[in-house]
């Protein structure tokens, strides 16, 4: 195993490396097409087609189409067995190996927030009106959280033991987070990380009842914004000790330099209205990463688009980094919850590839009492060298990474 | 690295505290089977539930005023461990100690309340009290509030192996200097709903007991509760070792996985093997693999006695194997036919001079993990 080594004989962290990724959500199928979507900035959201949204105040969200999802797909009997986020993952990991076929994942850290609800929501349901229970074992089968993490892995011959971690909206980027702290610890050499979550009654409808979800559309930072819109979808990102990657003459996406979790006990649905949750999250990872916050060159914020949320993570933004760049791609695309960090880590690094700033879209106004910088509606050509990217969630979890564009 | 065991804590189907249910399964004692039933179906299914009287000791906290089960026996089980640890937290140390909380079905019973209000009323019956407590995180959060804690929490979930996957996260954190110790707690409820899921899959037993390694494999009875234990870098009960674990698809795949985990896990002397059998399919690949691998070691299991609490599971086998280690003893092992070849407890056992422990997990759904302790 590398191990990095000072010259006082001391271990020092590793540096970790993206060396491959993979995503699909409503923005579309892969790096390319989401890469299009942000530079055109798109509005993904569509009414909700999944389930009857009849009695909900918010009529629509971001979706992933089951034609292209099922498309190609060459078992047809695996194909009807799975759940959709089973394809959303395969999806997302076929992507990641075709880039990097040699990765040798020793451990998989997923982040979810509903794993397999809906095969819950069908075994209620029939049970409920005493109906046809012939699918029960499939839904049951389906709906532990593990099951599309180790359908995708299955798929590709991908044998390593996978962790899911369910930290509601925080779970992708805590699942990066903690990725790359296992990299960086020379504990393990490369790690597979990412997120998933697929729309859901239960959750979609839950939101609803909390008024979180807007029947309008979604403003992140605006100063009318009524809340958000969810979304769906799943992202790879393969981490690897970047002098091992080097070795093998891996292809280097980016840099993942920092990372930073708090755990805010102010409500379980609210933040502190401080912002000190996410401001811990966001210091502790540039001081994992030792720079200074002037050093961010843009941040892809939570930015929910719900009056708490954004009032508190921009608050913490402007205390902490100032008049940075800032977007909340959820504009676009929807809150995919357990997803929503890894998707957007994936947005981080192609606007470090490419060398722009993803747009914040439907922004009209800024709110009266801060000064933030958003990247209105257009995406923006940028130098940048540095992004970070914030996830919070339920239960007061927050969780920053800091990622760096890769510099031959 | 290895990690030691400051402080345990459990609620259990046959009360609460480390120290008395230990004395109660030394004495051979089962929990009582509870029958639940539900107006979704006509069967009745057989649980080990958390008594009442288990619950006494836990303050009122505003957290806990509609928290589900599940947060109310992790906050029992976390502040014992805690207290036998002698962690006090405070402004000083509250982010210096991470939280990592497995569980597998997470809040059943809300998430039922809640869908069932949408599917019989419609969306605009949906409760916005509930909803929250539906999420995977809801008890770790509640948790954490409780003991003031601050830095990371992360819940964690899977099957019945979930329990050792947190504690090998556990060891993953506390690589990181900034952190003293990491509280890790596996909890779940138990409910007519996941009964009923389960003996679809095959799964359950309608009644106790609960017959581990069995030829047949008749099944599983559902528990609740909670363990938790705090992990220090200094102390004489140790995890030496843990295995990331590993999935399988197949049961001949699960006995190969296992073997590959025990082989790594038993450099030098093993005494005892606190196993994960719960009388179901997965048994007959533990007990190959055992067999095949350790032969001589002692096997026991917990199941029988306090049944399948999946979440909890694997802290409540840690719990066993460090109380083992310490006391020098093991339970009888109910309810085991004597067809089995492994090496078992049929009476109380001393273990006078046992100095190391494997525990294994074995999920129903794919997952299987172990570690390896020991005492100095």
């Amino acid at each position: 195993m590398l191990k990095t080594t000072a010259g006082n004989g001391k271990s020092v962290p590793a540096r970790v490396a993206v060396v491959a990724a993979g995503v699909v959500s409503p923005l579309g199928f892969g790096l390319s097409e989401t890469l299009d979507s942000l530079r055109e900035a798109r509005d993904c959201i569509t009414r909700v087609t999944r389930f009857s949204v009849a009695e909900c105040r918010c009529k629509t969200a971001g979706q992933v189409s089951d034609e292209r999802l099922l498309d190609g797909r060459r078992d047809a009997s695996r194909t009807q067995s799975l759940h959709r986020t089973s394809h959303m993952m395969i999806q997302a990991l076929g992507e990641a190996v075709t880039q990097g076929p040699e990765f040798k994942p020793e451990l998989t850290i997923i982040g979810t927030t509903s794993g397999g609800m809906s095969n819950g929501e069908n075994y209620y349901r029939s049970l409920h009106r005493h109906g046809n229970l012939r699918h029960s074992p499939t839904w049951i089968a389906n709906y532990p959280a593990q099951k599309p993490v180790i359908d995708a892995q299955e798929t590709f011959g991908i044998s390593a033991p996978c962790q899911v971690i369910a930290n509601a909206c925080a779970s992708g980027t805590n699942a990066i987070g903690h990725a790359f702290e296992c990299v960086r610890s020379s504990r393990y050499q490369c790690v597979l990380t990412g997120g998933y979550d697929a729309l859901s009654e239960l959750v979609f409808v839950g939101f609803d009842s909390l008024q979180a979800s807007t029947p309008e559309k979604c403003r992140p930072f605006d100063r009318r914004r009524t809340g958000m819109v969810l979304g769906e979808g799943a992202a790879i990102l393969v981490l690897e000790n970047f002098d091992a990657a080097r070795a093998r003459g891996a292809p280097i996406l980016a840099e993942i330099t920092g990372y930073g979790a708090s755990t805010d006990n102010f409500h379980l649905t609210q933040p502190d209205p401080s912002g000190i949750g996410p401001r811990r999250a966001m210091e502790l990872a540039l001081q994992s990463v030792q720079v200074a916050p002037n050093a961010v060159d843009y941040v892809n914020a939570h930015g929910t688009a719900t009056l708490f949320n954004d009032a508190a993570e921009g608050k913490a933004i402007g205390e902490l980094l100032g008049r940075v760049p800032i977007s909340s791609t959820k504009s676009m695309m929807g809150h995919s919850l357990g997803a929503a960090g890894a998707i957007e880590a994936i947005v981080c690094l192609l606007a470090l590839q490419h060398q722009f700033l993803p747009p914040n879209i439907n922004f009209r106004a800024p709110d009266e009492d801060t000064e933030l910088d958003v990247v209105a509606n257009e995406a923006r050509p940028a130098a940048l060298r540095a992004a970070l990217s914030n996830s919070f969630g339920f239960g007061g979890t927050n969780a920053s990474i800091v990622m760096r564009k890769f510099e031959a | 690295m290895s990690l030691a065991i400051a402080g345990m804590g459990w609620i259990t189907p046959l009360g609460n505290g480390v120290d008395p249910v230990w004395q109660r399964l030394l004495e051979g004692a089962e929990a009582p089977a509870e029958k639940i039933r539900e107006q979704l179906g006509d069967q009745s299914y057989s649980v080990f539930r958390v008594p009442n009287s288990a619950l006494a000791s836990l303050a009122p906290h505003p957290r806990l005023r509609r928290a589900s089960a599940i947060s109310r026996f992790a906050a029992v089980a976390g502040l014992e461990a805690l207290h036998a640890a002698r962690v006090k937290l405070g402004p000083q140390n509250r982010d210096r100690i991470a939280l990592v909380f497995a569980i597998s079905n997470g809040g059943v019973i809300y998430t039922k309340r809640f869908y069932r209000d949408i599917v019989e009323t419609g969306a605009q019956a949906a409760s916005p009290l509930l909803f929250p407590e539906t999420v995977f995180n809801a008890p770790a959060s509640h948790l954490a509030a409780i003991l003031g804690i601050t830095g990371a929490t992360y819940t964690l979930v899977g099957d019945s192996a979930v329990g050792l996957l947190a504690i090998r996260m556990a060891e993953d954190l506390m690589t990181n200097d900034a952190l003293d110790c990491c509280l890790v707690v596996g909890a779940e409820e138990v409910d007519w709903l996941l009964c009923d899921a389960y003996r679809r899959w095959r799964l359950l037993r309608l009644e106790p007991p609960v017959e581990p390694f069995s030829e047949v494999g008749r099944g599983m009875i559902l528990s609740e509760g909670a363990g938790a234990i705090v992990l220090t870098r200094d102390g004489s009960l140790m995890i030496e070792r843990t295995h990331a674990g590993g999935y399988y698809r197949k049961r001949t795949e699960a006995e190969e996985i296992l073997k590959r985990i025990i082989c790594d896990l038993t450099e030098g002397k093993i005494d005892f093997v606190i196993s994960s059998a719960n009388g179901t399919f997965i048994d007959k690949a533990e007990c190959s693999a055992l067999r095949q691998t350790i032969p001589d070691a002692i096997v026991y299991t917990v199941k029988p006695a306090l049944g399948e609490s999946v979440g909890a599971a694997g802290l409540w086998q840690v719990i066993m194997a460090g109380q083992a280690l310490r006391c020098g003893e093991l339970p009888p092992l109910l309810h085991v036919t004597s067809a089995i070849s492994l090496r078992t407890p049929a009476l109380r056992m001393s273990l006078a001079r046992a100095g190391h422990a494997i525990v294994l997990s074995c999920g129903v759904n794919q997952q299987m993990a172990g570690l390896r302790l020991s005492i100095q």
